[in-house]
């Protein structure tokens, strides 16, 4: 592990309110704190909003690393239960919900992938509110745009990040899977990154 | 003083995907629990890890998996069976309220009911008692015509006088009884002949005071030549001196037209 005595990098000036967000996006992200605290008293019918909103995503990325549907509907459900449970781990501030699931959602399943307990703790997963993932149109927009950046990344960068991503490989892993050395492959995955990020915002 | 030193974004994003030994992961935790600077970048780099995660293909969920997620929610069942409970007993404390708004109108209603009942019966009853008051006027004017019927052949003054006719077999007759006082007339005849369309018998009365013959009512005979004048409207208290029966025009007429064809005359002592 590296430490850079700065860290100067332009994004940690970057505020969520830079990306502009439609009226749209806006009314979806309050109604997703709605829900979260509809959830809160216990609301049911707030909690079955969320699951339908977020569920496929969810399944979806758990089973994109899993590739075993039992299981990733395993990851799922117990994520859900979880927002049920104890919604208060998803607070405001901590970005979208949608966008926060589908990391935990990734998290959990390399957890389940690697047969390890959960190494890390919800509470530290927090986002930038920039990707609003509430309405459909607009996620089905993102999926599609961060689809063809990721898929116009170079083939190495590409690699990488969803070896990294999906297959929870360590960097050493990477590295020793494609030959590279890790100081390569600790750029590459953070160049796919930022091109991804710097994609959406185009 | 010396700079901070912060965590590269390289190896933030590798924090961030839990691809970094126990060992460093602990170091990073270490330092962003102090750095608000890293742990924005962070937060960047987690944004930045959803939107890979969203390039994953969209998968439909497995059949039965919102049940089963429904299912597992012990505690929401409870909720909302507390809640649905909570809600009956709200709504049980309610209805003594919602009755008692409604129990007035209720009553009301009932009220309203029970009055167009009894005015219905009102109604009824009014109705019944005018047909069996009309009825009753009905049996009043038929028992006491009947009883002027059998005070005219009762009546010891009533004069009776039979009427036949003088050449032909067999005759044609009349019988007469008649009470002046009372102007009560009661008429029979037998064996009359028929008559033509548009024609009709009528019936005189000859004051015995030699005035104009009155008119005492019209009559045709049934298939067996029988006919019957009873009670024609008389004025009272005129002493018949004759009777008569002669055949006029249907509609009947003022003034008798000949011939006659029944004639009587009670006898001078009234028998």
């Amino acid at each position: 592990m590296s430490e850079s005595p700065t860290n100067p990098s332009a994004p940690f000036a970057r505020s969520s309110d830079d990306v502009p967000q439609t009226d749209n996006s806006t009314t979806a992200a309050r109604r997703d704190e709605q829900l979260i605290a509809e959830v809160r008293a216990k609301d049911q019918k707030a909690m079955c909003e969320i699951f339908d909103r977020y569920s496929t995503m969810v399944y979806s990325v758990a089973l994109r690393v899993l590739k075993d549907p039992p299981q990733a509907e395993d990851v799922m459900q117990e994520i859900f239960l979880q927002v049920w449970n104890t919604p208060d781990r998803f607070a405001h501030g901590r970005g979208s919900l949608g966008a926060w699931l589908a990391v935990v959602a990734r998290n959990r399943a390399i957890d389940l992938l690697r047969q390890r307990k959960p190494t890390e703790s919800c509470d530290e997963v927090v986002l930038p509110a920039r990707t609003n993932l509430a309405s459909d149109v607009e996620r089905n927009t993102i999926m599609d745009k961060v689809r063809v950046v990721l898929k116009n990344l170079p083939q190495e960068q590409q690699r990488s990040v969803e070896l990294a991503f999906f297959e929870g490989l360590t960097h050493s892993e990477i590295a020793a899977r494609t030959g590279d050395p890790l100081g390569t492959v600790k750029t590459r995955i953070r160049s796919a990154l930022a091109s991804l990020r710097k994609g959406i915002e185009a | 003083m010396t700079a901070p030193r912060h965590i590269s974004p390289e190896d933030l994003a590798l924090h961030a995907m839990q691809a970094l030994s126990p060992e460093e992961s602990a170091a990073v935790r270490s330092h962003l629990a102090e750095c608000t600077q890293c742990r924005d970048e962070l937060a960047s780099i987690t944004g930045d890890l959803a939107l890979v995660a969203l390039t994953a293909e969209q998968e439909p969920l497995p059949a039965g998996a919102r049940d089963r997620f429904i299912a597992r929610l012990p505690v929401a069942v409870v909720s909302a069976a507390k809640s649905e409970s909570s809600q009956v007993v709200s709504i049980a404390t309610k209805r003594p309220n919602s009755a008692s708004v409604w129990i007035p109108w209720l009553a009301v209603a009932a009220l309203l009911v029970l009055s167009a009942s009894l005015g219905f019966k009102v109604q009824r009853l009014q109705a019944n008692l005018q047909s069996a008051s009309e009825a009753s006027a009905q049996q009043i004017a038929a028992t006491a015509r009947a009883r002027q019927v059998l005070d005219v052949l009762s009546a010891p003054a009533a004069q009776h006088v039979l009427l036949t006719a003088a050449k032909t077999a067999p005759q044609p007759s009349g019988r007469a009884v008649y009470l002046a006082d009372k102007g009560s007339l009661i008429f029979q005849g037998n064996n009359l002949a028929q008559l033509p369309e548009g024609k009709t018998y009528e019936l005189w009365v000859i004051p015995a005071n030699g005035s104009a013959p009155i008119p005492a009512g019209l009559f045709r005979p049934d298939a067996t030549g029988n006919a019957s004048v009873v009670l024609p409207s008389l004025p009272l208290g005129v002493p018949a001196k004759a009777f008569g029966v002669t055949i006029e025009n249907a509609g009947g007429s003022t003034t008798p037209t000949a011939p006659i064809i029944l004639a009587g005359a009670p006898p001078a002592s009234g028998e």
